[in-house]
């Protein structure tokens, strides 16, 4: 068995889970701050980028079924060795600045919801632990992991939101485009960072098994990330109104409206904990996927473990004991925004192309 | 094929119970036996009695022929084969040039078909392997009655020279299953085989350190229904356990009278199986870290309760609750080695006495005895598994009183991936959930009625899919 080979149902799985995984940690409380109660627009607008680049991306998958190449066999034979070098270089920062971010936004969660302040260190330490089990194990046992957990994930995160539903004032939405469109389209491409999930499906490209549908079960999994992620903004606004860009740990503030009372005891802690799986899930993608990058930027195939690439990407997670947060979207990603771009948005766009051209000359090479 | 007689004669120097006896039919014979292993009666109506109305027999293929009549004999292809018989409570017959054949003349001493007491069921068979391999092979075949059932004999052991036999029924079963484990059995390279559990531990491919990947079972039922699912049986000689392969971790949720009851019945405690082994491999854990880290999750009267029995309790939780599962885990394994009337007294005795006894001396309080035992009866519905998930209990406590829910959540994912990886005989461990096969979840957890099971599991590989097809 290849231990990275994944279906495409796995897939859509582990997609909800990456979605619903990473954008509700401190995203609503930063698009409330850019765009106050029109934060759920601009999130829908983001996911209609995201669904077009999807489509596309769907299309070169099943371009691909029968070569089975991976992204750099056809980054290389479509746009040159160096070119591909470059953009796998930015995925890989894509990667672990991804990472570095919900690594940050869960180590906030836990010394302000759950009152455990550690070192980051410590914090950090049991989570690359996982992180690396799962690069041993392999993708398909992180995908397996995935369609075990997500029933429980997906209930947990509709408990989470819906509990608090009528103490919200939805009334506090309207009107929708107060912001001003241009400047809630605008906060949608700023923050695309916390979007394009589907990012780390380029990495599994040679090792996906496709039945009969490519299309139907990921738009599906991507339609239910996408309204649950629209939803939980809503709700979150609609709870908190001008206050919520205050109130930057969007999961565990909305549970406060919840039926939870010193009576009853904070039991939404418990579902946000269920929750929290997909967060570790989606930081167990993101650091096999930065890891994936190593072995294609060298041009190496890991029959086993490489213990010099692992320990490479383990080592930027240590990047926010020296930059905060704040500082790395100030900085970093603020700038670093049209390359992440050219990753998150343009090369999907470009993939079903870029595919058909390096299958043509994979033929013609054979021939 | 000649046998050297002499050098088996050799081999068995001065040993008191090698038999020889010489035999006059026409030409001169040497019949021998190991005395421990024969069965007398057998050994006069199908060799001696034959042979004493036989006087004109020119060589031995005329006896041979004589003796054909009788069940079980055969003509050893090589030496070793000949000292594998003997050994087995077969007769050898010689004649002067050293041609052989060998006649079962085996002893039947054992226990009889009964019961087993790993197995017992309210409704269903109560027919049990025993340590006889052909009484084993017997209770299948009583029940598949099919020409498709086939059989696969294989020696193992340097020194035990156990007879294993791989069963299988042609048509269902993945034939490259079933050479695969074929393969592995005839590698084994071992002194002795005294249970079928030593070969499950070569049948593991992946060498898993935790959670067995083997099935085992003592009921003949059961064994034939996982044949008729496209698994092989490995019944191993002197063991009751016979071995099914390929093995999926739902299997231990899976009672033996399961497929005799209501199927919402099944379901229900199948259900209640699942959760108690969830629940109790996390109580302990999720009870530490809420008691330390997260106590605003517990609701307030709940907590007020539980603060006062632990008020003066001198240990930390964590220290608390790894005592009480460790005491737990000793009252467990004295109470296996103990003779069964002495065990019941001792249970009772730990149970109440030493728990009440600690409670009341405040060394421990009652919210940790509490939930230490019901995560401790919990994990018996999981027989087969019990200590092995004890560990892990330990190791989830352990790290959760440590870290939290944070501990909790990565060792939980850590367990999940861990068991999502495990892929034996193209069998994924965690199948019908991880991967998701639907169509094998008609009989996981929930159970559909015996009659809508039209396929057979998908995660199971066999070579028809249709049940009655």
């Amino acid at each position: 068995m290849d231990k990275n080979r994944v279906s495409i149902d796995q897939i859509a799985l582990l997609y909800l889970l990456l979605i619903m995984g990473g954008k509700f940690l401190t995203l609503p409380s930063l698009l409330a701050g850019d765009v106050g109660h029109d934060s759920w627009v601009s999130v829908a607008f983001s996911f209609v980028w995201d669904a077009v680049c999807l489509c596309f991306l769907l299309w070169a998958i099943r371009i691909n079924d029968k070569a089975h190449l991976d992204i750099s066999a056809i980054l290389d034979k479509s746009v040159s060795k160096p070119v591909s070098k470059l953009l796998l270089a930015i995925f890989f920062v894509v990667f672990v600045l991804r990472t570095n971010v919900l690594l940050s936004g869960c180590y906030k969660m836990f010394s302000v919801t759950f009152d455990v302040s550690t070192n980051w260190i410590v914090y950090v330490l049991p989570i690359a632990a996982l992180a690396v089990f799962a690069i041993v194990k392999g993708f398909n046992a992180v995908a397996r992991t995935s369609q075990l957990l997500f029933g429980l994930i997906l209930i947990a995160v509709v408990a989470l939101f819906v509990s608090p539903l009528s103490e919200a004032e939805f009334g506090a939405l309207l009107p929708i485009g107060e912001a001003g469109w241009g400047n809630i389209i605008w906060t949608s491409y700023s923050r695309s960072f916390w979007f394009s999930d589907y990012i780390f499906v380029y990495f599994v490209l040679d090792g996906i098994k496709i039945k009969k549908h490519v299309f139907a079960p990921v738009l599906t999994s991507f339609a239910i990330g996408a309204t649950l992620s629209i939803v939980l903004n809503a709700v979150f606004v609609a709870l908190f109104g001008y206050l919520a860009p205050d109130f930057d740990m969007a999961m565990s503030k909305i549970g406060v409206f919840s039926a939870a009372s010193t009576t009853n005891g904070r039991w939404d802690w418990l579902t946000l904990s269920i929750w929290l799986l997909s967060v570790f899930i989606k930081m167990i993608v993101f650091i096999f996927c930065a890891y994936k990058c190593i072995e294609k930027i060298f041009d190496k195939n890991f029959v086993k473990v490489n213990w010099i690439a692992v320990a490479f990407v383990l080592l930027t997670l240590a990047l926010p004991m020296f930059v905060t947060t704040e500082q790395l979207l100030n900085t970093v990603i603020k700038w670093g925004i049209i390359p992440f771009t050219l990753v998150q948005y343009v090369l999907p766009l470009l993939m079903p192309l870029l595919t058909k051209t390096a299958l043509r000359k994979t033929e013609v090479k054979n021939e | 094929m000649k046998v050297d007689f002499s050098k088996l004669q050799t081999l068995y120097r001065g040993q008191d119970d090698f038999r020889l006896r010489e035999i006059d039919c026409g030409i001169e014979l040497k019949a021998v036996c190991l005395d421990t292993m024969i069965d007398d009666a057998k050994v006069s109506a199908f060799v001696l009695q034959p042979l004493a109305y036989v006087n004109n027999a020119k060589n031995l293929n005329d006896v041979y022929k004589k003796l054909a009549a009788g069940t079980g004999v055969r003509k050893p292809p090589n030496f070793f084969s000949a000292v594998e018989d003997f050994v087995n409570g077969y007769t050898l017959i010689f004649d002067a040039e050293n041609n052989c054949i060998s006649v079962d003349t085996r002893t039947a001493v054992g226990r009889s078909v009964a019961e087993p007491p790993t197995s017992m069921v309210m409704r269903g068979p109560r027919e049990g392997f025993v340590e006889d391999i052909k009484v084993n092979l017997t209770l299948i075949r009583k029940r598949l009655k099919t020409p498709n059932l086939k059989t696969v004999n294989i020696t193992v052991g340097k020194y035990t020279n156990t007879a294993v036999t791989v069963c299988y029924i042609d048509g269902i079963a993945d034939k490259r299953v079933v050479e695969d484990a074929v393969q592995r059995l005839e590698s084994v390279k071992v002194d002795g085989v005294l249970d079928s559990s030593y070969l499950a531990r070569y049948l593991d491919v992946s060498k898993t350190v935790m959670f067995r990947r083997v099935g085992s079972t003592e009921k003949p039922d059961i064994v034939v229904g996982k044949m008729l699912e496209g698994r092989l049986a490995i019944i191993v000689d002197g063991s009751p356990m016979v071995l099914t392969l390929p093995y999926l971790f739902v299997e231990d949720m899976q009672s033996p009278g399961d497929y005799y009851e209501n199927s919402t019945m099944t379901t229900l405690s199948r259900s209640l199986r699942f959760v108690s082994v969830i629940a109790s491999v996390l109580l302990p854990a999720l009870y530490v870290c809420l008691q330390v880290y997260n106590y605003q999750i517990i609701p307030l009267r709940f907590l007020i309760t539980v603060l006062n029995a632990s008020e003066a309790i001198p240990f930390s939780p964590l220290s608390e609750m790894i005592l009480v599962l460790i005491v737990f885990d000793i009252l467990r394994e004295a109470n296996l080695r103990m003779p069964s009337a002495v065990g019941i007294s001792l249970s009772l005795v730990g149970a109440i006495v030493l728990g009440d006894a600690a409670v009341q001396a405040g060394l421990l309080g009652a919210p940790a005895v509490m939930i230490g035992a019901l995560s401790g009866i919990g994990l018996f519905t999981l027989p087969d598994n019990t200590l092995i998930l004890s560990l892990l209990r330990l190791l989830v406590t352990f790290i959760g009183g440590i870290m939290g829910l944070l501990g909790v959540i990565v060792s939980t994912l850590a367990i999940i991936v861990y068991l999502a990886s495990m892929q034996d005989y193209k069998t994924p461990f965690l199948a019908p959930f991880a991967p998701d096969i639907p169509q094998d979840r008609q009989d996981a957890v929930a159970q559909i009625p015996v009659p809508d099971m039209a396929n057979r599991p998908k995660s199971i590989p066999n070579n028809n899919g249709k049940r009655r097809g």
